[in-house]
């Protein structure tokens, strides 16, 4: 391991580029890569990158990004790209056939909201879009974070156990542009952490079979139980990955969640990425207050991670949820799935906050006055804007 | 409530005709529902079109699995399964040319309505060659039986923008569909469950062939067939044309041969002799130039190692009268079957008109000696110099199991000129004598000046003799144009190119003699309507200088023969098969030029051939006659743009100006020829009407890929086959043709 | 061994499109395939398939009409799929050819900006457009590749644009090797089918394809069509090399056009001015015949 001070977007693209090296023993590694406002730096460093046995193409589109990407997978190589915001929602279509395809690709997700009208802060509506594509996905908080989750991500992907794509999502600019301290893995460890890349149904000329042709009702719902299935095992293949990567890096990444002060908090407050982070000092001064305030760090959020969630919040009565991200006509999107998973638990009063839509900044002081607002609510109501909170 | 499922195919308007149905009855005030099953929308394939009708509003939108009725569009699909859930009193609706009582196995007890939609429709123009639409056609059936009325069908048809011929063909339907109640017990078919195990897209097993037969898709096959080839039709000695000429281009030159020779014992000489109607039957005329058949004959019949055939020895005897080539056609045939064959030649030497009346530079003595080498060869016994009277020939007639006469043309005509043709000084002659007196090759017209009156074969083969011969100059004399001459045009050419003037439109008069030289008085003519041959009557000028005089020194008149019927027996008449009738003893068949043939080489051959076969069948009661031919593979059969034009071959002459002084043989054939000029090229031109070659172009252009080789021709595998036509449309020679179901 | 597979010379070839297809009974796009079986002579290739008639030919899971490996691609990628297939390929020594097989929807239309830009880059592939001149498989609707005049669902009255130039757009990108194709010259076809296999970098192909149901003509006629449409010049055969090379592989005869629009009635059914579309065969003809002369290959 190195460390180096560098941005979210240089550690990402020197981790694919690794992953993508050490498939050299095997398939070799291949994927489509197009520019958008803030992922550029991750296909720049890509290209500049001279890999043994791989190529990143310059596509003219995210749509045929993603192409590239399942071509390359369906024939037997390591796959990957990244995307923001608009050409997340360009390139959806195919993100849908690689999930539906069952194609071990991974992609770097730089969070930032959907426009037009143009907007190029940090929004985790973009990724969220196509939470039912059969996308694996991971909120990543920090550059080490998302440094270690791309690797795990490569282990999980391809585990035969699994074979469904991964997105690892970092906060655009916030984590992307901002130079940090970060343990950067070296290639032979790479080597070391990640099989050679075998993806089953690949093509191949011995054995001609048609990928994705027409198919009946029956045999489709079957494949989307299928799909499901391998979804639900991926907490375990997670777990195992873990322990080979503290193995390997002496370290263990963060899974599906990290709590923190939750054992015996009344109150829980949840959230992803840096806005965690913020929300994790804003619980500390509230604790060094003497309150009961614990926290959640959502990381897994396909499949999402239910059981671990409710053991989590374990005896907490009052969860709040802080949602950078909003499905118009309902509310926050991880405000909808932790519903879902509370209703064994009618006790709990369930508060949606929606903040830093469209990238602003949220503060410490945003924070309290959400978690003032948990404290005193005597029931739950629709998601609360940010802007009525002021 | 009310359901009825319809079961039809892409592309026949299954949902058509449920919105057909489904508008009639909304027009009476109900609620009406129509939908199709929608997979891959793909012409051809099984599709299922439902229609609901109730008095209140309808909310299911389920398939519908018990139905109250059933409609089936495509007779291909009527099969048990179509009842499946059929309700015990619902009427079966089927599309088919048979009446309800034929399906009384495969549906007892149930009530069948049936109506030749498909022919109705058809007949009404509705759709294409191949798809015809049956849904409207249908609906006035399906509305019969429901009892609705023909106004209730037009109001549907109107209100879906349907006009004329689909109301007429609903009309049709709606009075010929027949009903009936079938007797017998229902037989409950229930749908099979589905299979248990489900595919997984991460399967190693997955990819196989597709269970599906499109064959069942097919309204029509394709099926191959056999025309005969217009080569085949045309030539007078049945000769198989079109085979010998495709194992020339083949280079198996011994196997052409022995192709001719099933037919024919004198390839050689009809490949020299012959006005070939072949090549003027010869689709390929049409495109660029006709096959150079009698070339090709020529050299097959020159290089080709002839076998000779073996067959039991039968105990019966024929005898043939006439050594020519009707005569010794039938002893070749007969010795072939195995007969005992005698024949009886007049002349010092066996071959009839072939030796004396073609001259050598035509047909060289060495060419005709071989092959009447082989004939004999095949035990043939032959008596020269006996000519046989009408009393020997009823004597012969009680000897031999059976007799041919053959005696040909004896007999020539002649002109009243004013002089007496015998005399003694041989100036004025007949054309067959003199041709005989020029194979001796005596130079008895050197210097002279010769006229010869006539059109035909002879007259040309006299003119040009007598050049070869040292006539100063030759002239033919022809009432009518030349394009009405009856000789052949190569050999009309040939003669002009050695310097022979052609007089057309001339007639001769009167010939005047003195001491030295002959006058021959002529008169111009010209044509007029025409006569009983079909060509235009020569029609005399009268003008003034309508008479002219020619000074010569010889005429001959080459004006055309006759039989000379003495030998046959009084009170006895040929019959149209050549039988001679009215004599007691073996049968005794007439045929050649005496029994008034065309008068070629290659008639005469065929009707020896056709003798020695009446003969067989008298004799042994088998019958050997070749089976009715099949259709003639017309221009029409044959797709030329497939072909890359070529002009004919023409083999090898010798120089003209050496001709003129020899008897050798003016055309040299394929094997002196040129580059380029080989008789396998010229073979290769061959269309091949109408008898498959396996060019392939079937099996390259077939979508499906289903048309294989097999053997020399080709399979269908009508598992899949879809009925396309490309096979039928792709293939050049009309051999695969489209039959319906 | 069944039947059912092209027998050549003997020996069984399994055709790339089998017996079993779903395609309507004399489909251009069935043609194409066994002429391309016969051009590979047994070489194995990887298909890479859009959304058209063309994938829906193959027939429902887990079955399949193909006997080569095919990926079914979304509508506007198969140039993107078929690019990460061919790089994988060459990666692994494998280099047996890639072959996009799209209708002229996933070309000329929504496929457009995928399969340009796989051309810029010059990508190791042969792209194969069978084009029926519509959006075939979901019913007959107009696409920029249908002729002035010729009535659709979406243009009943007849289409008022001109045939989009597919062939100049690839000719612009100068990829090594760009032709068009007709069913009803099969010599021509396999000729060309090889040299694009001998060919490295981005290989187009342009396939006139007949549709009975969209051109609502005789399907026993389809290969006739074609050859109608080279003779009389509104399908011209050629070659484009290297974009700058031209060569001309057959030349109109002096067959009309009406004898190739009268048998269909996509054509006969509309208020379509055949002067129109004789004046723009004879300018592209006027085209053709100068850069051939000009820019000779």
């Amino acid at each position: 391991m190195a460390r180096a001070l560098v941005t979210g977007n240089h550690a990402a693209g020197y981790t694919l580029a690794l992953a993508g090296e050490a498939n050299r023993v095997a398939r070799g590694c291949c994927g489509g890569a197009y520019p958008i406002t803030p992922q550029t730096e991750i296909i720049e460093f890509l290209r500049g990158f001279q890999f043994t046995k791989g190529r990143v193409v310059p596509v003219e589109s995210e749509h045929s990004a993603m192409g590239v990407c399942i071509g390359a997978s369906l024939g037997g190589a390591r796959a990957f790209t990244a995307s923001s915001s608009n050409g997340l929602a360009y390139m959806v279509e195919n993100i849908f056939a690689a999930g539906y395809y069952r194609l071990p690709i991974v992609m770097i997700a730089v969070n930032r909201t959907l426009g037009p009208p143009w907007n190029i802060w940090v929004d985790q509506g973009d990724s969220l879009m196509f939470r039912d594509a059969a996308w694996i996905q991971f909120y990543t908080d920090s550059h080490q974070d998302l440094v270690d989750t791309i690797l795990l991500a490569f282990r999980v992907a391809e585990d035969k156990r699994i074979l469904l794509p991964v997105v690892v999502a970092m906060d655009g600019f916030v984590t992307s542009h901002t130079q940090m301290v970060v343990e950067l893995p070296e290639q032979e460890q790479v080597d070391r952490y990640l099989p050679a890349c075998e993806v089953p149904h690949r093509l191949r000329h011995d054995h001609p079979a048609t990928v994705g042709g027409m198919t009946w009702p029956r045999e489709t719902a079957h494949h989307r139980r299928e799909i499901q299935n391998a979804m639900d095992r991926v907490p375990e293949v997670l777990y195992q990955a873990i322990d080979e990567f503290a193995e390997v890096f002496g370290r263990r990444p963060v899974g599906a969640l990290e709590t923190e002060f939750t054992e015996d908090a009344k109150t829980v407050l949840i959230a992803c990425n840096t806005m965690a982070r913020t929300l994790r000092r804003a619980v500390l001064a509230r604790r060094e207050r003497g309150q009961h305030v614990g926290m959640i760090r959502a990381k897994l959020f396909r499949p999402f991670p239910r059981e671990e969630l409710l053991r989590a919040i374990g005896s907490a009565r009052r969860v709040g949820v802080l949602d950078r991200n909003h499905s118009a006509g309902s509310g926050g999107i991880f405000w909808q799935e932790i519903a879902a998973t509370l209703q064994e638990r009618p006790d709990v009063l369930l508060q949606d906050y929606l903040v830093g839509l469209g990238g602003g900044d949220v503060t410490p002081e945003i924070i309290d006055g959400v978690i003032d607002d948990l404290a005193s609510r005597a029931r739950a109501t629709q998601p609360i804007w940010q802007e009525a909170m002021t | 409530m009310a359901e009825l499922t319809i079961f039809g195919r892409g592309g026949q308007g299954g949902v058509t005709l449920a919105k057909l149905i489904a508008e009639t009855y909304f027009l009476r005030g109900m609620y009406a529902q129509a939908f199709g099953v929608y997979a891959a929308e793909r012409s051809g394939a099984p599709v299922q079109a439902y229609v609901r009708i109730d008095e209140r509003e309808i909310t299911n939108h389920n398939e519908i699995r018990e139905p109250d009725h059933v409609v089936v569009l495509d007779r291909t699909l009527i099969a048990p399964r179509v009842v499946t859930g059929l309700k015990t009193d619902g009427w079966l609706v089927l599309n088919s040319p048979e009446p309800p009582s034929a399906f009384r196995e495969m549906f007892p007890g149930r009530r069948v309505a049936t109506v030749d939609a498909t022919a109705i429709a058809a007949g009404n123009g509705l759709g294409t060659r191949t798809v015809p639409i049956v849904n409207t056609t249908m609906f006035g059936a399906v509305a019969r039986v429901f009892g609705l009325t023909f106004a209730d069908v037009e109001s549907a048809l109107t209100e879906l923008k349907f006009g004329g011929a689909n109301v007429a063909s609903a009309r049709q339907a709606f009075e010929g569909v027949k009903a009936e109640h079938q007797p017998g017990t229902i037989r409950e078919v229930t749908a099979p469950p589905p299979s248990q195990r489900i595919a997984s897209l991460l399967d190693s097993t997955i990819g196989g062939l597709p269970a599906l037969r499109t064959g069942s898709w097919a309204s029509r096959h394709p099926n191959r067939r056999h025309l005969t080839p217009p080569c085949n039709n045309a030539c007078p000695a049945g000769n198989d044309v079109q085979a010998f000429v495709a194992a020339v281009a083949k280079e198996d030159y011994n196997g052409a041969l022995e192709i001719l020779l099933e037919t024919s014992p004198f390839p050689g000489v009809c490949g020299r002799v012959c006005p070939a109607p072949c090549m003027q039957a010869c689709n390929r005329s049409g495109y660029d130039e006709s096959l150079n058949v009698r070339e090709l004959e020529r050299y097959v019949a020159d290089l080709g190692q002839r076998e000779r055939f073996s067959a039991p020895r039968r105990d019966e005897a024929v005898a043939v009268i006439g050594s020519g080539p009707a005569g010794l056609s039938a002893a070749y045939h007969l010795a072939r079957l195995g007969y005992q064959v005698t024949v009886l030649e007049a002349e010092r030497e066996l071959g009839g008109v072939m030796r004396t009346g073609i001259p050598e530079y035509r047909l060289p003595r060495t060419v005709l000696d071989r092959e009447i080498e082989f004939v004999i060869g095949h035990g043939v016994q032959t008596h020269t110099g006996h000519r046989v009277s009408r009393g020997e020939l009823v004597d012969l007639s009680r000897r031999f199991a059976a007799v041919f006469v053959a005696t040909g043309l004896q007999e020539a005509r002649s002109l009243d000129l004013g002089v007496d043709l015998g005399g003694s000084t041989h100036r004025i002659e007949q054309g067959i004598a003199f041709l005989d007196r020029a194979r001796g090759g005596a130079a008895f017209v050197r210097g002279e000046r010769v006229v010869v009156i006539g059109g035909g074969n002879t007259a040309i083969d006299a003119a040009r003799s007598a050049r070869r011969l040292g006539a100063a100059r030759v002239v033919i004399v022809y009432r009518r144009s030349r394009q009405e001459m009856p000789a052949i045009r190569e050999e009309i050419d040939a003669a002009i190119e050695e310097g022979i003037a052609i007089h057309e439109l001339v007639s001769p008069v009167r010939v005047q003699e003195n001491d030295s030289s002959l006058s021959l008085t002529c008169q111009r003519m010209r044509l007029g309507e025409p006569d009983e041959s079909g060509r235009a009557r020569p029609v005399p000028e009268t003008t003034e200088d309508a008479f002219f005089d020619i000074p010569c020194d010889r005429v001959i008149l080459a004006l055309g023969q006759t039989p000379d019927l003495s030998i046959i027996p009084e009170g006895s008449e040929i019959r149209e098969n050549g039988r001679l009738l009215g004599l007691a003893g073996s049968p005794v068949f007439c045929g050649g030029d005496l029994a008034g043939n065309e008068g070629t080489v290659s008639a005469a051959i065929g009707s020896g051939h056709l003798a020695a076969l009446h003969i067989h069948r008298t004799l042994s009661g088998e019958d050997l006659f070749p089976p009715s031919p099949e259709p003639l593979a017309g221009p029409e059969a044959i797709t030329t743009h497939v072909f890359t034009h070529a002009p004919r071959r023409r083999g090898g002459t010798i120089d003209v100006a050496l001709r003129r002084h020899t008897f050798a043989e003016v055309h040299t054939g394929f094997s002196s020829a040129t580059e380029g000029e080989s008789a396998a090229e010229e073979a290769s031109r061959c269309f091949s009407c109408g008898v498959c070659n396996s060019c392939d172009r079937c099996r390259q252009y077939c979508p499906e890929g289903i048309v294989s080789r097999d053997g020399d021709g080709y399979r269908f595998d009508y598992d899949y086959c879809k009925g396309c036509g490309v096979c039928a449309a792709q293939c050049p020679r009309g051999v695969i043709y489209m039959a319906e179901l | 061994m069944t039947t059912a597979f092209i027998q050549n010379d003997g020996t069984c070839v399994e055709s790339v499109l089998r017996p079993g297809n779903t395609n309507c009974a004399g489909c251009g796009m069935s043609i194409g395939f066994q002429l391309l079986t016969q051009a590979l002579e047994r070489e194995p290739i990887m298909l890479v398939i859009p959304a058209c008639c063309g994938i829906v030919t193959a027939g429902a899971f887990p079955t399949s009409a193909y006997g080569v490996p095919t990926a079914a691609a979304t509508f506007a990628s198969s140039a993107a799929f078929a690019t990460g297939l061919a790089t994988v390929a060459e990666f692994n020594g494998d280099d047996h050819p890639v072959v996009c097989w799209a209708g002229d929807g996933g070309t000329y239309d929504i496929g457009l900006a995928t399969l340009s830009a796989a051309a810029e880059r010059n990508e190791n592939m042969i792209y194969v457009c069978y084009d029926n001149e519509i959006y075939g498989n979901t019913g007959g609707q107009r696409s920029s590749a249908t002729p002035e005049g010729v009535a659709t669902t979406t243009s009943p009255g007849g289409k008022s644009e001109p045939k989009k130039d597919i062939m100049g757009i690839m000719t612009a990108h100068r990829i090594p090797y760009a032709a068009t194709l007709s069913v009803a010259h099969r010599e021509d076809f396999l000729h060309k089918v090889r040299t694009a296999r001998n060919t490295r970098g981005f290989r187009f192909l342009l396939m006139l394809s007949p549709c009975p149901i969209g051109w609502k003509s005789e399907p026993d006629e389809s290969v006739e069509l074609i050859r109608v449409a080279v003779a009389c010049g509104v399908f011209p055969l050629y070659e484009v090399f290297d974009g700058s090379r031209f060569r001309i592989n057959a030349r109109p005869d002096a067959t009309p056009l009406v004898d190739y629009i009268g048998r269909q009635k996509r054509y006969t059914r509309s208020r379509l001015d055949v002067g129109i579309l004789d004046e723009q065969i004879k300018r592209q003809w006027r085209y053709l015949g100068t850069m051939a002369t000009t820019f000779p290959a």
